[in-house]
């Protein structure tokens, strides 16, 4: 009897989490279905399940836009701002982690609020002083200022992972005449490895998919994909099979690339807690 | 002769301490409060980008002006219901499929890497997508929504009753997974004895949760709270790209209303009083959810 109450939960369960995965899954296999659609299947009426698979939205994609630069555009921007805001942020998570100091903590909280700024509140003035310097329409104006919402938001997450470590060992190297630097990278930071994962990943991920940035301080040499999806459905002969098609460069990468990486995903932000 | 003063062991850390933590602090107040003021600053003037040399100091005038501007006061109000209606269902609906979850099986760790897809596609796919899926004409859902008369005959986004709740939804349906991972991360952190004593199933199991797991979880939620409720309170990729504000100002949010006033009409003084505010408000809320988290860490630390 125990044991068939037990079955039954464990189906209801098992019921309900596939019903919100179909609910959450369904839109982003609609948008990989309609890249291989002909373009009157996705307008027929009432719209259709069933169609014959066709590779001629991705043709059209390559002639009319420049995918490749697209490509390297948003690869150039995600690397480099993931990579200043790892240098920038880790080392400064860990100083806030390890100073025990009320007003450490403060100013590791005062980075969270960083990511609260609208951002057109820092678009506006910083697109007036790229333009002032003449680099307005280059990938570097957006790192530079990507790179600062992601280096507070990983400063953050490095403090709750750092704080987690206990300092006993790296204390034990430096009485054995360890450098305080390779009491960091030695001892510190390999045991702080998945939120170090966590804060590139978020990262990664928040800079390739940002697009308000570079709307505005790119130009058509230096955008990136998510600008260059954007431009694609303003053109009139844009069709939404085309859209699914860029979407498989936009999009499927840096969700293959989360999903590689899931387990790390949410550790950097709650390892603090309790 | 003296021997140079040697600093302590602590006093040397502290220094190397400061040392690695400055550079990412000069960074972050360079790019971030810099721009801060500048545009506190702006919003004080009468700046305009189409009238070059003519800024004059017109005191509280740009805020009076959002004030008394029907449009700026729908996008203030729209922007704290979206915050409040995405974060509260975000949090109802995350809880419980977080508490479904719980229990660790291979069923559970799969399924729980599937739901990151819907929070690592791009926002602006998201958007197009659901534009497509709703349009009233052809889209999937819109369609049948018009044919079984759940919405009007122009579509869910051209009723101003329906549009802000359907922007709702969508922020529903790519910010709950990331609800689910951060709560689920929680309770998987909760003491051993706790989760026992909570994952007996039967008569009881609703009353442990309530007194038990929630109080427990209280900075947990409070964080996912934040995360969530700072992102929200920026709604504009979806207003940009399925509503832009419409149908008469129904979707008229604050960073949107923002971003007309200063990249499109290049009034600056009026757009930095409108991110001040923005500001204001999200930083109230902020400090909030923050006093929570740090009065729940202090006494898990006692």
């Amino acid at each position: 009897m125990a044991r068939r109450i037990q079955t039954a939960a464990t189906i209801a369960q098992r019921g309900a989490v596939v019903l919100a995965l179909i609910c959450f899954l369904t839109p982003v296999l609609w948008l990989v279905t309609v890249a291989y659609k002909p373009a009157r299947d996705v307008f027929s009426f009432p719209p259709t399940l069933l169609f014959t698979p066709t590779l001629a939205n991705f043709r059209q994609i390559f002639a009319i836009f420049d995918v490749p630069l697209w490509l390297w555009n948003s690869v150039l921007i995600s690397f480099g701002t993931t990579a200043a805001s790892l240098l920038l942020g880790v080392p400064a998570g860990y100083a806030l982690a390890r100073l025990r100091a009320g007003w450490a903590t403060g100013l590791a909280y005062g980075f969270l609020a960083v990511r609260m700024v609208p951002p057109v509140a820092t678009l506006i003035p910083f697109y007036l002083m790229m333009r002032d310097i003449h680099m307005l329409g280059t990938v570097w104006a957006v790192i530079l200022l990507d790179t600062t919402a992601n280096t507070a938001f990983v400063v953050w997450m490095m403090y709750s992972t750092f704080r987690a470590v206990p300092p006993e060992m790296e204390l034990a190297a430096l009485t054995d005449g360890c450098t305080m630097a390779g009491a960091f990278f030695r001892i510190a930071l390999p045991l702080a490895a998945p939120g170090l994962v966590s804060s590139a990943l978020f990262s990664i991920m928040l800079s390739w998919n940002d697009f308000l940035y570079p709307a505005f301080l790119t130009n058509a040499d230096s955008k990136p994909l998510a600008v260059g999806l954007l431009s694609a459905y303003g053109t009139k002969d844009i069709t939404w099979g085309t859209m699914g098609a860029l979407a498989h460069f936009s999009t499927i990468p840096i969700v293959l690339v989360a999903l590689a990486l899931n387990r790390y995903f949410v550790q950097g932000l709650t390892r603090g807690l309790h | 002769m003296p021997r140079p003063r040697r600093l302590l062991l602590s006093q040397r850390r502290r220094l190397f301490f400061v040392m690695i933590g400055v550079p990412a602090a000069a960074y972050v107040a360079a790019v971030t409060l810099w721009p801060l003021t500048q545009g506190l600053v702006d919003s004080f003037y009468d700046d305009s980008l189409l009238r070059p040399g003519r800024d004059r100091f017109t005191g509280f005038d740009n805020y009076v002006a959002m004030v008394s501007d029907p449009s700026a006061r729908r996008a203030l109000v729209n922007t704290f219901a979206f915050t409040f209606a995405a974060v509260a269902s975000e949090l109802l609906l995350g809880f419980a499929l977080a508490l479904l979850l719980w229990r660790d099986s291979a069923f559970n760790r799969a399924s729980l890497s599937l739901l990151l897809v819907p929070v690592t596609v791009t926002p602006l796919a998201v958007g197009l997508v659901f534009r497509a899926l709703l349009a009233p004409e052809f889209g999937v859902i819109g369609y049948w929504a018009v044919q079984w008369g759940i919405s009007g005959p122009r579509g869910f986004f051209a009723d101003t009753a329906t549009a802000l709740p359907t922007l709702v939804g969508i922020d529903i349906w790519e910010w709950t997974p990331l609800m689910v991972l951060i709560l689920l991360a929680g309770l998987k952190s909760l003491p051993h004895d706790v989760m026992e004593a909570a994952a007996i199933d039967g008569a009881g199991a609703a009353q442990r949760l309530v007194r038990i797991v929630v109080p427990l979880m209280v900075p947990t939620i409070s964080l996912a709270c934040l995360l969530r409720a700072m992102d929200a309170f920026k709604l504009f990729d979806s207003v940009f790209i399925i509503t832009k504000g419409g149908p008469n100002d129904a979707t008229n949010v604050l960073m949107f209303h923002a971003a007309k006033l200063g990249l499109e009409f290049f009034d600056i003084g009026a757009a930095s009083a409108v991110s001040t505010v923005m500001l204001l408000c999200v930083g109230l809320l902020s400090f909030g959810f923050i006093q929570l988290m740090r009065r729940a860490d202090a006494r898990a630390l006692d």
